[in-house]
């Protein structure tokens, strides 16, 4: 069994102590961690290494210190370990003059594919581009362009498939589509590992989370748990009610409570003892005679785990 | 279909576009139309009767050596050669070919060979046209296979440099046409050392090994300075660049990272 959050057990992808600079920048600092079967969200802001760590788990780039691991194989030496890989990167990687049919059978072909024709129209099939399959991707929209790498990272159907932003561009129904397909490769046990900045998108499809910040693994695990580990920070609570006021004034007299922020319709509160909060909120409405529409707490988006991974650095 | 076959295609599809094509196409007949006028105008400033076989076979061997084998060839063959995986870099494909389970040297294989092949489609459309053309002022089609094959020779060298050099530069062609033209042409025309490696020069001598006795005793001395003239030699030499540029490029995939 393993002990840290950001490891798996019967792992099929393992990072190992990588670190990769570019001339005095680091972009990935001493990162350790692990896929397995299932999906995995690697979520981070803009710039925090995400493509970089992607990269390097296909073997596009070498890590400058540390070990990187497909089914035990190093993937930029073991070309062999493409097989079991597929990749969709976030940069456009098609080429312009082939048809989608076209360009899904030339990466059946040269992934070793025995009907390269027949793998690509399933392929095609599978993220809904069957209608389009003989245009060329040069006229492609950018959520169709989206779709028809994903069919060539499935076309030789990998059991480990890594997406650098595949919903970049995607309309909310192929979006949707999409992540469906997701979690069904997973039914499959396929390993599946999608990075995001977005971070709705991320949470609709997964709880399993590896946050990556300034490059460096800064939280790892279930979205919920990494929330529940910040101990130290208060948890936010949003409360809907009819008499904002009269109930944000009462919970300020109440120990735990930091803050209270009131709009029209809701108020914001900050708390260090969520449990007593919710012991004492149905008192204190009907003590000031407020009817409760919603009392939710914010913080286990993982919004709200974002910024505070963000901003604690 | 063989990855090496699949690759083969599609770069050609990539990167011999229609208009690209037809353009250098016509550049590579640009050396024929030069000499059809050439030799229109001379025979029209001279009497018939004293435009001889031999200003023909002049106006033949400046255009060749001078034209079309100094300049055409390494132009059409840089354009093309340093695209075959320029445009890969630059259409952001790179990644798409080397996260398959081939080899990086059959990549490196196919790419020099979709280099050549495409080159020499063009450049013997213009050493036909040239040789056909000359050969009917000069009475005599004995030059037109020499002219073929040292046209072959010569692009195949120039595939074997420019494919690696246009996935290690930005800007191949520039760098490209410096070494043609300040390399080759100005610096391997004073040293010979520099001649005995320059391309064109290797498809000349080739040529000159094949051709009747003449073409080789009025060659320019700067033509192929030191090189021996010989088919075999000329063709193995090519062979040699063609096999070290497709291991260099397989060793460049293998070693670099692929930023993007």
């Amino acid at each position: 069994m393993t002990t840290s959050p950001a490891l798996v057990d019967n792992p099929t992808v393992e990072i190992n102590a990588v670190s990769k600079w570019f001339g005095q920048k680091v972009a990935v600092s001493d990162v350790t961690c692990s896929f397995g079967p299932g999906l995995t969200g690697l979520l981070g802001p803009n710039g925090a290494g995400k493509t970089t760590l992607l990269r390097m788990l296909t073997g596009l780039i070498r890590p400058s210190q540390g070990e990187v691991l497909v089914k035990g194989q190093e993937p930029r030496t073991q070309v062999d370990s493409y097989k079991e890989l597929g990749f969709v990167p976030e940069e456009s990687a098609l080429y312009n003059m082939l048809t989608g049919q076209e360009y899904v059978t030339y990466g059946a072909r040269l992934s070793g594919v025995s009907d390269p024709e027949r793998a690509a129209k399933a392929a095609l099939e599978e993220v809904g581009l069957t209608a389009d399959a003989d245009r060329p991707v040069g006229g492609f929209s950018k959520g169709m362009r989206q779709r028809t790498k994903v069919a060539v990272a499935l076309v030789h159907n990998p059991e480990i498939l890594i997406l650098d932003e595949p919903l970049n561009g995607t309309d909310p129904v192929q979006r949707a589509h999409l992540i469906s397909l997701f979690q069904a490769l997973t039914e499959r046990g396929n390993t599946v590992i999608v990075s995001s900045h977005v971070l709705q998108e991320v949470e609709r499809m997964t709880d399993r989370v590896i946050a990556i910040v300034d490059g460096k693994l800064a939280a790892a695990g279930d979205i919920a748990a990494i929330r529940r580990a910040m101990s130290d920070i208060p948890y936010r609570v949003v409360i809907e009610c009819d008499k904002t006021r009269t109930l944000g004034a009462a919970l300020l007299d109440h120990e735990g409570v930091f803050s209270v922020t009131v709009d029209e319709r809701s108020l914001h509160i900050e708390t260090s003892d969520l449990a007593g909060l919710g012991s004492i909120i149905a008192g204190l409405a009907v003590t000031h005679d407020v009817r409760l529409s919603r009392f939710a707490p914010e913080d286990e988006s993982l919004e709200s785990v974002f910024r505070y991974l963000v901003g604690g650095r | 279909m063989s990855a090496f076959l699949a690759i083969l295609r599609v770069t050609v599809r990539q990167t011999l576009r229609l208009k690209r094509a037809i353009g250098l196409g016509l550049l590579s007949l640009s050396a024929a139309f030069t000499y059809l006028l050439t030799a229109l105008g001379s025979t029209a400033s001279s009497n018939t009767a004293e435009f001889n076989q031999e200003q023909a076979f002049d106006i033949f061997l400046g255009m060749t050596v001078g034209t079309f084998m100094n300049i055409i060839v390494p132009v059409i063959t840089l354009i093309i050669a340093t695209s075959v995986l320029g445009d890969e870099r630059r259409d952001n494909t790179m990644s798409f070919l080397v996260l398959r389970p081939i080899s990086r040297f059959t990549i490196g294989t196919a790419k020099v060979a979709a280099g050549f092949l495409e080159s020499f489609a063009l450049t013997a459309v213009g050493a036909l046209a040239l040789g056909i053309l000359a050969a009917m002022r000069m009475d005599t089609y004995e030059y037109v296979v020499p002219m073929l094959v040292g046209t072959a020779i010569a692009t195949a060298s120039y595939s074997a440099i420019f494919v690696p050099l246009g996935y290690l530069l930005k800007r191949a062609t520039l760098i490209g046409l410096t070494y043609v033209f300040i390399w080759e042409n100005g610096i391997g025309a004073a040293v010979p050392a520099v001649a005995g490696l320059s391309p064109w020069r290797i498809g000349v001598s080739a040529m000159a090994g094949m051709a009747p006795d003449q073409f080789l005793r009025e060659l320019p001395e700067f033509a192929i300075g030191s090189i021996t003239p010989g088919a075999g030699g000329a063709a193995a030499k090519a062979l040699v660049l063609l096999l070290l540029s497709a291991t260099a490029v397989g060793s460049i995939l293998r070693r670099r990272d692929l930023a993007n």
